[in-house]
């Protein structure tokens, strides 16, 4: 698969500390890549070294090969949206998109037509000092749009946007995915991407942590289980546990938590003791957990970022509940 | 180029900036004429006066008649280059401001290349801004002219000794604000700068250095517009082509420090 960005070894020092440290990854066409870390991991820092806005102390940040600076129409190949407040507040939002087509040298028809992607027609003559967060953001993506790129870069793009606003960005990110176009899309909330992105490039401390697909995170996620059971009979459930080589604690007076159990062993465990069940649950770690547990267990260990299959120097959650 | 300058053009248009400095800059032109006419006999002339002959209008003395009192009415608003300045400051400073530079070097990574569209939009501006001074003087002016019993045409046949000047020291610095602002990209900053040094430090190096008034932007602008009036004349001045080097001089070192400044600048 081509890569439409390729990240090598990238760097920026702000003084003595380290915003982004050796930083590789690369993202492929037609794929929605998912960048993600806390707040302060140096994605909004690496993000700004790839458009030329930072520059970097060290490293290469390329579209094809090619740095920002040096693409001939850069509108045309990459939208960007950075932060949301980029506009003058007495400029109408029509006049600042045609700004940029003229400047870019875009037919004016695009304004028009990115307003409507956006669904932004009916404000078009309004200043944009009068709109919403969520209005701002969609004004940024349509700026973003207006050369009909095919590379996306979406700087924490959720924020601001109502639970609404977020569906329709993730269906627009895997519309633009559909068109063959690459997406890098930043976030520090793994759950308000994990049904968007395909991969992940996760960093923390602006060092890469992991770069894999969603599937092997969700399967990393997956192996963390135990069953949570709330049953009337705690006495006789505990008795029979004792029996068997498991290890279970009470979390609540008629719930316990059998830690590695799967319903296909619980269940005909508690038929055969009959013991009567309120509730069965099986527990998995959430995308959310071990997203959680590869940032902050980075920052407590491990120099040096991990590749795809090896494993990461983190403690599963669920297993000391 | 031509691409970047017409989105430079709208993007001024489309802000409150110039309509409100032009504004100002009108209303002070307007009660300075009004002075001027409530004030009979106050212009004596300056150096015209040598030679009183040569005016077209009646022979009121408290009516401005002769070439160089007709001159120095067109030549009203002269004083208004600070706006140009102003606006040459503020066309470049609200991209920082207001963060719509990050756009801007979207479209534009080449941050020399911005610097350049921002100086011929400033200039352009500059110049409007000096043609509708003039307009505005030459009608607002003739007219009260008129009423006083003088020549509005006498009035409009020294309109171009006038305007070149006028519209020269205005474009100049309009680009020397340009220049100022690339390099203090804080909007509030840059135009404390700007008018602390016109308002005050300049009076102050005048006065501490006898000479230098010539070599600094408003005595270089006096001599560029080739007006003298309200200026002692035994500071003496360049001529109008060395001091509108000098102005243009000042603008672009810098507007070329600014720039170079701002290629190593992070836009975070």
């Amino acid at each position: 698969m081509p890569s439409a960005i390729e990240i090598h070894g990238l760097s920026k020092h702000f003084g003595p500390v380290r915003a982004v440290d050796d930083l590789t990854f690369e993202v492929p066409e037609g794929r929605v890549t998912g960048f993600l870390g806390p707040n302060g991991s140096g994605k909004t820092t690496t993000l700004r070294m790839l458009l030329g806005l930072v520059r970097a102390s060290g490293g290469t940040a390329t579209f094809g090969g090619k740095r920002y600076v040096e693409l001939d129409h850069p509108v045309r190949h990459v939208g960007a949206v950075l932060e949301a407040t980029s506009f003058h507040p007495s400029r109408r939002a029509e006049d600042h998109l045609k700004s940029v087509a003229i400047g870019a040298k875009l037919p004016l028809s695009r304004v028009g037509e990115t307003l409507d992607l956006v669904g932004l027609t009916d404000v078009a003559r309004r200043r944009v000092g009068k709109f919403s967060l969520g209005m701002r953001q969609r004004l940024q993506l349509a700026t973003a749009l207006l050369g009909d790129p095919e590379i996306l870069i979406l700087d924490e793009p959720a924020n601001g946007l109502d639970p609404q606003g977020i569906q329709w960005l993730r269906t627009f990110i895997r519309y633009q995915a559909s068109l063959g176009h690459a997406v890098l899309v930043s976030s520090h909330l793994l759950s308000e991407m994990e049904e968007t992105v395909d991969d992940v490039v996760i960093v923390s401390q602006g060092k890469l942590v992991l770069q894999t697909t969603l599937a092997d995170l969700a399967t990393r996620a997956g192996t963390s289980t135990g069953m949570r059971i709330r049953t009337p009979e705690v006495p006789r459930l505990t008795t029979a546990l004792d029996a068997v080589p498991v290890a279970w604690r009470q979390v609540a007076p008629d719930t316990l938590v059998i830690d590695g159990a799967t319903p296909e062993w619980f269940g005909p465990f508690a038929a055969e003791h009959r013991i009567v069940l309120y509730e069965l649950v099986h527990e998995r770690g959430s995308l959310e957990e071990v997203f959680l547990a590869l940032t902050q267990g980075f920052e407590a260990a491990a120099p040096g970022g991990l590749q795809d299959g090896q494993s990461a120097p983190f403690h599963m959650p669920g297993a000391d509940q | 180029m031509i691409a970047l300058l017409r989105s430079e053009w709208l993007k001024l248009r489309t802000t409150a900036i110039p309509w409100v400095l032009a504004g100002i800059a009108l209303v002070i032109n307007g009660l300075l004429i009004l002075v001027y006419f409530l004030n009979p006999g106050a212009d004596r002339g300056g150096p015209g006066q040598a030679n009183p002959n040569v005016g077209f209008g009646p022979p009121n003395p408290n009516v401005p008649h002769t070439i160089q009192q007709l001159r120095n009415l067109i030549g009203t608003g002269i004083e208004g280059y600070l706006f140009a300045l102003l606006l040459g400051v503020l066309i470049i400073t609200v991209e920082f401001r207001h963060k719509t530079v990050t756009t801007s070097f979207l479209v534009t990574p080449r941050r020399s290349t911005f610097v350049i569209a921002k100086l011929v939009t400033a200039a352009l501006a500059g110049a409007l801004l000096a043609v509708v001074m003039l307009a505005a003087t030459v009608i607002g002016g003739g007219i009260a002219l008129s009423a006083k019993g003088g020549s509005f045409t006498a009035l409009v046949h020294q309109g171009p000794a006038v305007a070149p000047g006028m519209i020269l020291v205005f474009v100049l610095f309009a680009l020397l604000g340009v220049g100022v602002g690339s390099l203090i990209t804080n909007q509030v900053a840059a135009l404390i700068v700007c008018l602390g040094w016109f308002l005050i430090l300049q009076n102050i190096v005048e006065g501490i250095w006898n000479g230098t008034a010539k070599w600094l932007p408003s005595g270089a602008a006096a001599a560029a517009a080739n007006v003298t009036a309200g200026r002692d004349s035994s500071f003496g001045l360049l001529h109008w082509w060395q001091g509108s080097l000098l102005i243009l001089a000042y603008g672009l070192v810098f507007a070329v420090v600014g720039s170079v400044v701002l290629a190593r600048r992070d836009i975070t």
